[in-house]
């Protein structure tokens, strides 16, 4: 199955739909739908790296964890991610990287400000085919 | 769901609507904004802060109400503060989102020519969202004392007065506070953000009075009809956003631990007493204190930006600061006895009698300054609405319209609007929002909040 997102209808807010071969590649789909709730993400080169490291008691503790490391970098850097990869997901921690360019206001376009990944309405199961993921941002 | 109609503006859910629910919900609405209401699970969202271990009275919900997280935005509810929980999820991760309003020395007919220009100069002098860095800069002691402190910190630095204090609830500074509560990720995150905007629904908005309602009321404000007032409506920005995710997550593992249960894994709460209870609260209190501290240096720089176009003399004193996502330590009475609670305000603001209330509109719309009344001391423990709540989810008002012609239609009607983003417009576009009229209306007649002044914008800046 062929990594895939949408955005979801709520009436504050903005869900994520990712799909992916694995849960490994539907995260990797949800952050790149995170990315495109933040800028229009074509015109960002994967130029810096930045170690991502989401503990957690379970799956979605480490998944809300993860995300908002993308929304960590953003705030404090202003870096916006293009590129994932997930070295390990253990029963504690999801640990990874992503390379992406800061934002510079003459090439880049903002969209729209993300608070936090949130626990609500959070679904993450098999597919056929791969693995489906729903999670819920506050914007 | 079958609501009880108790009058024209109150439907109750009881307690029998679902197994867990501690007491009723009571929903603030009239038949036509209960239409709106129930078209998502807002009402849902309601019945299940009922089930808050320590809810006294009802659970409560404003007309504004919308879907959020485990609390739905226009929540209010009530625990007890000694065998009761506290929940981030019942302030949200705004903390300390609220409105701040400024009176100015200026009218209408002497703003208007100069609008343009004006609102040119308040998007250059406010970053309003990511991407711009603030124009104030901070000392890791200097963070910690905003955090302790409020406002204090940028008066003692320039930006402002004691009597914008006077004019601030809490005097801006929620006591208690506790800056090692706060994670170094939230400090991080905050540490560039003091006087900015940000982006969503945040916004400053030059407007005039339109109609007055309270001449009383309004006379003590020097609030006649025609003068120009200043609308800031913001937060705590990425401090706060990380405060409440640190403590969704330490409070979610703390539940196993004090054998809780609710039944939205958002509204995750721990007793106010315990080790966990205690460190959010602290927490929570500095985000406030940064949040009022970062109105505070908004309400600074636009009064930089009006003297730059109008000339020193121009004069912008304080009306109120008021917040609405916040969790107070207050005493309410219950079944006739005075009763120490903590008072979750999620999109709901402090409604004490005579204090001011503001209630937002969306860019095109009026936003309104009313005053707490009594009714709201007896039914919502003070509380009254926050805005006018959204109807239409963001891509759903995006569809079939452009930033540029939200933008033209806007100044067509005599407003002008400077935005960072396109979606800034699109998103928050007047009609995404319900009746703002409508809202006021239920509040109006159900006796929490009384009607003091229209006012309608003529410029805003947006992230």
């Amino acid at each position: 199955m062929a990594a895939w997102f949408e955005l979801l209808e709520h009436t504050s807010d903005v869900g994520i739909l990712a799909r992916g071969a694995n849960r490994e590649e539907a995260l990797i789909a949800a952050s790149h739908a995170l990315a495109s709730i933040l800028v229009d993400p074509a015109a960002f080169r994967p130029v810096e790296e930045r170690y991502f490291r989401a503990p957690g008691s379970d799956e979605a503790a480490q998944i809300v964890n993860w995300l908002n490391e993308i929304l960590f970098f953003f705030d404090t850097e202003g870096i916006v991610f293009v590129e994932f990869a997930i070295d390990s997901w253990t029963s504690h921690e999801i640990t990874g990287r992503a390379k992406g360019e800061r934002f510079d206001a003459e090439r880049h376009e903002l969209r729209t400000g993300v608070k936090a990944a949130t626990y609500h309405q959070f679904e993450s199961h098999a597919i056929p085919g791969g693995w489906e993921l729903r999670i819920f941002v506050d914007v | 769901m079958h609501l009880e109609k108790i009058d024209d503006y109150r439907w109750l859910i009881p307690k029998s609507y679902k197994a867990g629910m501690r007491t009723d919900a009571m929903i603030y609405a009239n038949e036509r904004l209960l239409e709106a209401i129930r078209q998502d699970q807002s009402l849902e969202q309601a019945a299940n802060v009922a089930m808050l271990p320590g809810i006294v009275g009802r659970a409560l919900a404003m007309p504004d109400i919308h879907q959020g997280y485990g609390f739905p935005i226009g929540g209010v509810a009530a625990v007890d503060e000694h065998d009761g929980v506290v929940s981030p999820g019942g302030v949200g991760f705004d903390i300390n989102c609220g409105v701040r309003l400024l009176s100015s020395t200026l009218t209408l007919k002497e703003v208007r020519p100069k609008l343009r220009e004006l609102v040119h100069q308040l998007f250059r002098d406010i970053p309003s969202g990511t991407g711009q860095s603030s124009r104030v800069t901070l000392s890791d002691a200097d963070l910690n004392r905003v955090l302790e402190t409020g406002p204090r910190w940028a008066i003692e630095h320039g930006m402002g007065s004691e009597a914008d204090l006077d004019h601030t609830e809490e005097r801006g500074c929620i006591p208690g506070a506790d800056p090692y509560a706060v994670s170094e990720r939230a400090k991080q995150r905050g540490r560039a953000q003091l006087g900015t905007l940000g982006s969503g629904n945040h916004f400053l908005e030059v407007q005039y009075v339109e109609e007055i309602f309270d001449q009383k009321t309004a006379a003590q404000h020097n609030l006649d009809k025609d003068r120009i007032v200043v609308l800031i409506h913001t937060g705590s920005r990425g401090l706060g956003h990380q405060v409440c995710t640190d403590y969704v997550s330490q409070l979610d593992q703390a539940m196993r631990k004090y054998d809780l249960h609710v039944p939205d894994r958002q509204l995750a709460c721990a007793p106010i007493h315990s080790p966990e209870g205690q460190r959010y609260l602290q927490a929570m209190a500095a985000a406030a204190n940064f949040a009022w501290t970062n109105r505070q240096c908004i309400a600074d720089a636009a009064r930089g930006a009006f003297q730059r176009i109008f000339g020193e003399g121009v004069n912008l004193p304080a009306i109120y600061d008021v917040a609405h996502n916040i969790a107070k330590r207050e005493v309410h009475m219950v079944d006739g006895k005075q009763k120490r609670v903590v008072v979750h305000r999620k999109g709901a603001t402090r409604a004490f009698p005579n204090q001011a209330v503001f209630i937002p509109g969306s860019m095109g719309t009026a936003s309104y300054f009313l005053t707490g009344q009594e009714g709201a001391m007896r039914e919502t423990f003070g509380s009254a609405c926050h805005g006018a709540g959204r109807v239409m989810s963001r891509s759903a008002a995006k569809k079939g319209v452009t930033a540029k012609e939200i933008q033209k239609e806007l100044e067509s009607r005599g407003i002008i609007v400077e935005s960072l983003t396109r979606e800034g417009l699109t998103e928050e576009k007047p009609e995404a929002y319900k009746d703002i009229e409508s809202v006021v209306d239920v509040v109006h007649n159900a006796g929490l909040a009384a009607r003091v002044a229209r006012l309608r914008p003529i410029g805003v800046i947006k992230g």
